[in-house]
């Protein structure tokens, strides 16, 4: 499930003035800039307060114990992201909180098998030894790309495509989940390139490289979600005057 | 604006009535472009270089002009019972100097570890580490010498030794080596000491062995590869050489230690390991010298022994070698002799710059080529000098030896001091003699027999050199003849301008051939890059010229800009030809690109979800492009073992099962169901077609041609003990293969049949040439062929059908460009995944050379360099290529009758122009990577494979598409608009 979405991604930005004609979502739910800036802080925090314990309590990093820092991260990450998406869920009359979470907890598996599959068309090496780590590598993949979506839109099928397939977000909310997923899937792709290389570091394993490439893109792409909200409210805000 | 489209429609009319011509010398163009660019690039790129197989022997003396014996000292020979035998031997060349030799090579052992510390500014600690060299060479009265040993690129240990050992130059493509073994098939040092019967130990670096296999009588092999262990090596050398310093069964040992070269690869030259590894040897080589001067006395067993330290190539200060700088290249000789120093010998070329060092001493350091290795060792040990040697015997390394000759020690008077200075120059120059005329033996046979020799003026020049020397030489004895010289001896400025002429003569070889074997011709390699460039505008000009043509048959304007597929693939060619830049890249391109073909399956079915459509054939592709990519996995891990595991089992399905013979016995049935399938299929693509009764005779034949190949398998298999001709069975299927390929020839020359549709025609002829070339390239292909086959036809399908996604989903027509950029670029990524994945890679042991010998048990050059060039390229290149057209037919409206046959044309030409372009774009790269990477450590063993597989595909596809062009050309005159969805 690679890196598809560059091109596109610029795109979307392009269509921001312009307003989607395609059915916009309710817009009860729309968050205000400072309630994005918060989920994306939290999940940001999240990861690194991952790292941090990895790093303080078990001494342990990415590079020198991949599969148990990867399972930090996402052990760690899994409940801040699905708790916290769930309160940004669509329909919130028709759909209860609990469902929301319950929607994300299934989507974590499911997403992270999407993932590893691609991950291993792409080239992932496979075998007994690298059994965990693609595990936890795709768990962790997962809850940057599907479990947001899965949360917030749940089986809308609809809705998936107009982020995933057209990267043609509408709302804030669309923002918040389609850019950092990209991010998240194009880091991971240039991640990758550096493995070949013959400098003998340990980095270079997989899932190391590809894991930094995934969280770099991710939380750059946060920050563009952020910006992309702000501009947008500000110009709703104009408009609106 | 209307105007403007009239015009060009009339153009197009003008341009596309029926003739091809004009589309054909484009194609031909730019096939000439690439051959003169790939031409010129690889004169000056690929150094070249003919092997002869001629060795010098000890009988050749006698025709050669010199004198013979040297007239300066038959009484001495006579003169009682000599101490060693061996010098006493009737002599071959030369008259031996030195009866044992010790070569100890130091791996990368850069010349600062040997010099004086006094001779730098800017002391480090690496420097002048092994002292107990100096303190030999200022020693009193000694007879050492340290000299500065110039090497010559490529400086890696393989070409080092064969440069050493050969001495001549080595360079990447040694026309005439066998390319898998690295073994010295040309004459060397080594082969001539035991040609002549001296015994050679050697022990260290397991690299000697696999370069002289049987030379050897004792030898003790350590592997090298382990570049992070420091140890192994250097104990085991030390361990055994100590012993043999006190055996006498033996007159040359060689130990190799590799210490310092992995201490410089892992940690540097500024290192601990490294100083310590430095101090290590010093104390081993005083421990050498100490046991060799114990018995060097009257009678000793090393009385005349001559102790050689060197380095085979320097190293910069990372550790890194095979470039040409000034620190990789110059690397140390310590030589020392045992006897009393030739302290009387006067040499006025002395070439030698003297400095005191820091206890006041005087050490002198020489410079000696390490071309004039190999002859200065031959001619001290008095054996032939190696034929393709084109060194000079070194006057200073010569003299270090003079004091064996024992010339007139007793009496140190003035006047004998003369007479020895000039007995010793005398031999010289008929050493020299002996050289000048042995390297233009060399050069004569060479220019005569190499495709690529010296250019006539520099030969002509060489040989009005030699001959002028040669002259006065004579003239001179002519004179003494005359002159009645009592002592019979030419006066010394006589013997000096001899001298200097055969040095000069023998200094004008070297350099020729250094200009010849050495130095990359930039301006050429530059002129050939520039062709290159232009070739790839007139691509990109073609491209546009031809996408204006085709928007002339599009009813609706085109949709203009660029489109994402452009952009993407655009991209795609970018990142592939930009890894080449990187040598590792290189070496797993096969990954990279099944990596990024499936980026693109990725995005192609990302875009079918959007579209609700053809999910199906997204999804097949990914999976097919993960099946190739554990199969190119599979192929690299070969590459890495070794190519002779590769070719004892062909196919890899039974690499995994060969060790069950169950399973090994289920593993016939794929390839065998595979057959079937294929053939399946044909026989349906001409049942449900109603036309063309030649095509399907032909299609028909290669059914039978499966046949032939299953029955070939059987008979190949123990499982069915079938009496069968086996040979004549592949022959056969070479035979039927070509037949049906001149058929499809001469079909175009037949009046086209009344056909119901063109379209159905096109796709039967497209079938039909696949299904010829196929069986073939099956067969070469081993058991793996018929599944490649399946795989190349699902992934050819998809890309086929994926490519209308773009079309249908677009209202409006797409301009050809956009539409076609994406599915030509997955088609040729998707070929290169095919050439990794049959098991090949880009270098010389990547090819299967078993491939070659199926249908024959003998081996001929030409029909055998056919098979295994089909072998190579067949799924990568010539499937790929004569099968594009059902990339356009997918597109072109069926119901279009005589325009879309015009339109058909247009656009194949078009297609072919792209896939050309991809081909050409990553040979290109490759070029400017070679360029580039010219001094790279990998240059020859990763660089110019790629350059030598990348420009003979670029050709061959060129080539390949011009041919598919004639054969595919349609006439536009009958129109005939039936329907008639086909596909294979």
């Amino acid at each position: 499930m690679a890196k598809k979405k560059q091109q596109h991604a610029t795109n979307g930005s392009d269509t921001v003035p312009s307003p989607s004609p395609l059915p916009s979502p309710p817009p009860s739910l729309s968050p205000s800039p400072w309630q994005a800036f918060l989920v994306h802080l939290i999940s940001g925090l999240g990861l690194a307060s991952a790292l941090g314990v990895a790093h303080k309590v078990y001494s342990v990093n990415l590079i020198s114990d991949p599969i148990h820092t990867l399972r930090l991260i996402w052990v760690f990450e899994a409940p801040i992201v699905i708790l916290i998406y769930s309160l940004l869920r669509k329909n919130p009359k028709q759909c209860s909180y609990w469902k929301a979470v319950g929607r994300g907890i299934l989507a974590l598996p499911a997403g992270a098998v999407v993932n590893a599959l691609g991950a291993i068309a792409l080239g992932a090496p496979v075998g007994s030894k690298y059994f965990l780590k693609t595990l936890n590598w795709s768990l962790l993949m997962s809850l940057f790309t599907f479990v947001p979506a899965a949360s917030v839109f749940g089986s809308s099928w609809t809705d998936w495509i107009q982020l995933f397939g057209h990267t043609k977000p509408s709302g804030c909310i669309d923002y918040m989940i389609c850019l950092p997923a990209h991010g998240a899937v194009i880091g991971a792709w240039f991640g990758a390139w550096p493995m070949p290389l013959d400098w003998d570091r340990p980095w270079q394993e997989w899932p190391i490289c590809v894991s930094y490439g995934a969280i770099a893109g991710y939380l750059i792409a946060m920050v563009a979600s952020f910006s992309f909200v702000l501009l947008r409210s500000n110009r709703q805000h104009i408009k609106g005057e | 604006m209307a105007a403007d489209l009239a015009w060009s429609r009339k153009e197009a009319k003008w341009r596309y009535g029926g003739r091809i011509w004009p589309f054909l010398s484009i194609f031909f163009l730019i096939l000439v472009l690439h051959c003169v660019a790939i031409l010129l690039f690889t004169r000056g790129f690929l150094l070249t270089r003919t092997e002869l197989p001629h060795h010098s022997n000890c009988s050749d003396v006698s025709q050669s002009p010199c004198v013979q014996p040297p007239p300066s000292s038959p009484s001495k020979e006579d003169d009682g019972p000599r101490r060693n035998p061996n010098l006493n031997k009737q002599q071959c060349w030369t008259k031996p100097a030195i009866d044992r030799l010790v070569i100890i090579v130091l791996d990368a052992l850069r010349f600062d570890f040997v010099a004086p510390i006094s001779s730098f500014e800017d002391i480090k600690p690496w420097m002048g580490k092994l002292q107990v060299l100096h303190k030999l060479v200022s020693r009193e009265g000694s007879s050492a010498r340290i000299f500065k040993a110039i090497a010559d690129p490529p400086t890696t240990s393989l070409q080092r030794l064969k440069g050493l050992t050969t001495g001549g130059l080595p360079t990447f493509i040694d026309v005439g080596n066998s390319f898998g073994a690295p073994a010295i098939l040309e004459d060397n040092l080594i082969s001539q000491l035991v040609q002549n019967g001296k015994r050679v130990v050697m022990m260290g670096d397991d690299t000697w062995l696999q370069v002289f296999p049987h030379h050897f009588n004792v030898s003790f092999p350590y592997p090298s590869f382990n570049v992070k262990d420091l140890h192994t090596v250097d104990d085991g050398c030390t361990r055994n050489l100590f012993p043999f310093l006190y055996d006498e069964k033996w007159d040359v040992l060689i130990a190799h230690f590799l210490g310092v070269d992995h201490a410089g690869h892992i940690f540097g030259v500024n290192s601990v390991p490294m100083i310590e590894k430095l101090e290590q040897y010093n104390v081993i080589l005083e421990k050498i010298v100490e046991v060799l001067e114990g018995q060097s006395g009257p009678g000793g067993l090393h009385e005349n022994t001559l102790l050689l330290v060197m380095g085979d190539h320097g190293q910069t200060l990372n550790g890194d070698h095979g470039g040409g700088s000034a620190e990789e290249v110059e690397t140390a000789i310590f030589a020392m002799g045992f006897k009393d120093p030739p302290s009387s010998l006067m040499l006025e070329r002395d070439t030698s710059s003297c400095q005191l060092d820091v206890d006041g001493r005087m050490v002198c350091i020489n410079s000696i080529q390490q071309l004039d290795f190999a002859v200065t060792v031959s001619a001290l040990l008095g054996i032939p000098f190696p034929f393709g040697s084109i060194g000079s015997v070194n006057p200073e390394l010569y003299a270090l030896a003079a004091g064996t000759w024992n010339l007139e020690r007793s009496m140190d008077d003035v006047l004998q001091n003369h007479t020895s200075t000039k007995d010793w120059m005398q031999n010289y120059v008929n050493v020299l003699c002996m050289n000048s005329w042995q390297v233009k033996r060399y050069v004569d046979v060479y220019s005569a027999s190499s495709l690529i020799g010296f250019s006539n003026e520099d030969v002509l020049h060489l040989s009005a050199m030699y001959a002028q020397a040669m002259e006065n030489w004579s003239s001179t004895l002519m004179n003494l003849g005359s002159g009645k010289n009592e002592s019979c001896h030419v006066s010394l400025p006589d013997l000096k301008r001899q001298i200097d002429s055969y040095l000069s003569f023998l200094a004008s070889v070297a350099e020729l051939a250094r200009s010849k074997w050495t130095q990359f011709n930039l301006k050429i390699m530059s002129i050939g890059f520039g062709v290159m460039l232009i070739s790839l505008l007139v691509h990109v000009l073609c491209i546009r010229w031809l996408d204006k043509l085709c928007g002339v048959y599009v009813l609706s304007p085109a949709k203009s800009g660029i489109s994402h597929g452009l952009m993407f693939s655009c991209l795609i060619v970018a990142i592939r030809a930009c890894s080449f830049l990187s040598n590792s890249y290189i070496l797993e391109e096969g990954k990279v690109a099944c990596f990024l073909a499936g980026t693109t399956a990725m995005l192609k079915l990302r875009y079918s979800i959007t579209k609700t459509k053809m999910e199906l054939e997204a999804f097949v592709l990914i999976l097919l492009i993960t099946v190739l990519r554990f199969c190119v996995e599979l192929g690299l891990s070969k590459q890495a073992v070794s190519s002779g595991l590769a070719d004892m089992c062909p196919s890899w399905m039974l690499a995994v099962a060969e060790s069950y013979p169950f399973w090994s016995h289920i593993a016939e049935l794929p390839p065998v169901l595979a057959l079937i399938i294929l053939a399946y299929m044909l026989h349906e693509s001409i049942s449900r077609s109603s036309c063309r009764r030649f095509l399907k005779f032909v299609i028909r034949g290669t059914v039978f041609s499966y046949l032939l190949i299953a029955a070939y398998w059987a008979s190949e298999s123990k499982l069915l003990n079938l009496p069968l001709q086996r040979n004549y069975i592949a022959k056969g299927v070479y035979v039927i293969g070509f037949g049906q390929l001149s058929f499809l020839a001469l079909l175009q020359f037949l009046t086209e049949e009344k056909t119901s549709s063109w379209k159905e025609t096109v796709v039967l002829k497209i079938v039909a040439v696949l299904s010829a070339l196929s069986s073939t390239i099956i067969i070469l292909s081993g058991r793996q062929g018929p599944m490649v086959a399946l795989a190349s036809i699902a992934g050819g399908w998809c890309i086929m059908r994926l490519g209308s996604l773009e079309q249908d989903s677009e209202n409006g027509h797409l301009q050809t460009l956009s539409l076609y950029s994406f599915p030509v670029t997955q088609w040729s990524i998707l070929a290169v995944c095919l050439f990794f994945c049959t098991g090949h890679w880009c270098a010389f042991d990547g090819l299967r050379y078993a491939a070659a010998f199926i249908g024959f048990e003998e081996f001929i050059l030409f029909p055998q360099a056919i098979l295994l060039t089909i072998d190579t390229f067949g799924f990568s290149h010539i499937l790929p290529i004569f099968g594009l057209p059902f990339l356009v037919l997918q597109q072109v409206g069926s119901g279009q009758g005589e325009r879309g046959k015009g339109l058909f044309f247009l656009q194949l030409c078009q297609v072919y122009l792209m896939y050309g372009l991809v081909t050409a774009t990553t040979a290109t790269f490759t070029m400017l990577c070679v360029a580039i990477q010219r001094r790279h450590l990998m240059v020859w063993g990763l660089f110019a494979p790629k350059f030598v597989f990348d420009v003979l595909g670029l050709m061959l596809t060129d080539f390949l598409i011009v041919l598919a062009l004639l054969y595919y050309r349609v006439r536009v005159e009958d129109d005939g608009p039936r329907q008639h969805r086909f596909e294979k």
